[in-house]
């Protein structure tokens, strides 16, 4: 119980912290926000009033406390782009980068595990060679051009799927899934990389342990050894690692998303940073932060479900 | 040395060797105005004799493109990495050496830092600063300084328990002396192995914001712009992505290899 309390707490610190940090880096160099709305050719008496009714003459320090107090009460205030409620925005958006990353995660570990498992059966022998091979090559590639040998490949040349576009899971899933496949596999293909390795040094460790040898000399087959007794005991870590990576995915989505055309949360956040929408850049960053916060929190909590020999403490 | 005679080791100083070459001396011995000169009578031609590497859509030759994006791939990432080891060595030696109360708040700090995807914090940053060259170091290298000081700190910690630290500390030595004579040279093999590493990650990064408009502006020549100027004419043209792209792949690829290799010799831990 003072266990989760002080999980609690300090979720709750850190959410206080990542405030604080998009406040500061977006506040860095104050572009004029009354200016982006009214244009530069707006006359100084409209631009002045304006600064006013949005407290942008007031000290940071109040602006901080509107902000975050507004963000509490449910006020997250407009776009300055899209003229829309922001909460409203970013309500829309995340189901559809939810996908996005579901889907990424499974493929990487779809591909890293069983290849990463390959790797650590015949260690040192070519299958380990062609398996860390595969690994470099896929974090040597930046995943937009993955995206882009993607589109090459299985939109122009074999037109499989579409090349770019969203559309709404609440009138076509299928059609979702579609759109959302080839930006998906672009970005599993740079996870795999990290994962695949990981794997294969945990499970080379796993293999040379006793437990192991007693499984063989039992005589169970080899397959149930390698997937039922040494794999059970490799994924806690792999899944940890896995989990660790949403960070890494939530700032490729930026990329992938506007590589593909595909109306997510890392789709609005480059608007956003493109057409330098300050209230909006707040509140995309604040979000992706504090949900990469809260992933890793629940991997923390899922390892000790999947692993009972972690004692919470 | 003899553990960089494996086939890793070997391919990934020859990859680097030659990118640090391209990026050194390309430049002085291209011919002037030879990745501006636009040929308008051949506009995305194919490679051939005249453009070993094709022309892009303005009849520039991306050979000479892809040897100036070189200089300033590199320019940008080790400038960046340089600047977040600056940044990140103080904190994190400051941190593992001291603990207790300073380690908490700094690392507190650190690892909300963490929480931003280091793309999304250097696309932020180089938004609200303004693209271009110099500030896109600034976001790359304020990205990548919590990575270092987390790792730098765990080094410091380590080193700072030392039976040796103990000796000089019981002797008299200042903290400031310890931490620059006996912690900083012991650390230093695990800041050159993240630092090697880091560059890899920052030829990405430089890319990866290029590509979004947020880094390198046109018209210099970076491979991230590159990719981004191939994306309307893929059908047509292929080779104006595959050339950059696997230009950044080649150099990261070195990179990467490379990396492992020092790690295995200079952080004996890892293995």
């Amino acid at each position: 119980m003072t266990y989760v309390l002080n999980r609690l707490l300090s979720v709750i610190l850190t959410l206080f912290l990542i405030t604080l940090v998009t406040f500061a880096v977006t506040n860095i160099l104050p572009g004029d926000v009354a200016m982006m709305i009214m244009g530069t050719q707006s006359n100084p008496e409209a631009l002045a009033g304006l600064r006013e009714s949005l407290g942008l003459n007031d000290p940071l320090l109040v602006q901080y406390g509107h902000w975050v107090g507004g963000m509490i009460s449910g006020d997250w205030g407009n776009s300055l782009i899209f003229k829309k409620p922001i909460f409203e925005l970013l309500a829309q958006k995340a189901a559809a980068s939810a996908i996005i990353v579901a889907m990424s995660m499974i493929i990487a570990l779809a591909l890293a595990v069983p290849l990463g498992v390959w790797a650590a059966v015949h260690r040192d022998k070519w299958q380990d060679t062609v398996s860390s091979t595969s690994a470099l090559m896929g974090v040597s590639l930046p995943d937009f051009f993955w995206g882009i040998l993607m589109i090459l490949v299985f939109a122009r040349w074999l037109g499989w799927f579409p090349s770019s576009g969203f559309v709404d899971p609440a009138e076509n899933f299928l059609g979702t899934l579609r759109h959302a496949f080839l930006p998906s596999l672009a970005l599993g293909l740079g996870l795999m990389a990290h994962l695949t390795r990981m794997t294969r040094s945990t499970m080379t460790g796993i293999l040379n342990q006793e437990f192991i040898r007693v499984a063989r000399a039992k005589g169970l087959a080899e397959r149930t050894v390698i997937w039922r007794y040494a794999l059970a005991n490799a994924i806690g870590p792999v899944i940890t690692i896995a989990g660790l990576q949403i960070g890494y995915l939530f700032g490729s989505i930026i990329v992938m998303e506007s590589l593909f055309g595909y109306t997510g949360m890392g789709w609005l956040t480059y608007q956003a940073l493109l057409n330098r929408d300050l209230p909006l850049i707040q509140s995309t960053v604040f979000v992706i932060a504090a949900v990469v916060m809260l992933t890793n929190l629940a991997v923390d909590l899922l390892y000790v479900v999947i692993d009972p020999r972690i004692r919470l403490g | 040395m003899k553990r960089f005679k494996t086939t890793k080791g070997m391919i990934g100083i020859i990859l680097l060797l030659l990118i640090a070459l391209v990026a050194i001396v390309g430049p002085m011995v291209i011919p002037p105005d030879a990745a501006t000169a636009m040929d308008m009578r051949a506009r995305r031609a194919p490679p051939s004799l005249t453009h070993i590497f094709g022309t892009d859509q303005l009849g520039r030759d991306l050979m000479y493109r892809v040897i100036l994006g070189t200089r300033t791939s590199l320019e940008i990432a080790v400038s960046a990495v340089v600047m977040s080891i600056v940044l990140g060595l103080p904190l994190g030696l400051i941190s593992g050496y001291f603990g207790g109360f300073v380690d908490n708040v700094l690392m507190r700090l650190v690892d909300t830092l963490l929480a931003f995807p280091a793309l999304l914090l250097a696309l932020t940053i180089s938004a609200v600063l303004g693209p271009n060259i110099q500030n896109t170091i600034i976001a790359i290298g304020v990205a990548f300084t919590p990575y270092l000081a987390r790792i730098i700190r765990g080094e410091a910690l380590r080193v700072a328990q030392m039976p040796y630290v103990e000796a000089a500390r019981s002797a008299g030595t200042t903290d400031l002396m310890i931490m620059w004579r006996h912690v900083l040279p012991n650390i230093l093999p695990a800041v050159i192995v993240q630092g090697t590493i880091s560059l890899a990650f920052a030829i990405l990064a430089e890319a990866g914001l290029s590509f979004l408009g947020l880094g390198t502006q046109p018209p210099a020549a970076s491979w991230g712009l590159m990719i981004q100027a191939s994306r309307d004419q893929l059908d047509i043209a292929p080779w104006t992505a595959l050339v950059p792209g696997l230009a950044v792949a080649l150099t990261v690829l070195g990179l990467n290899m490379f990396g492992d290799v020092l790690r295995d010799i200079l952080d004996p831990r890892s293995k």
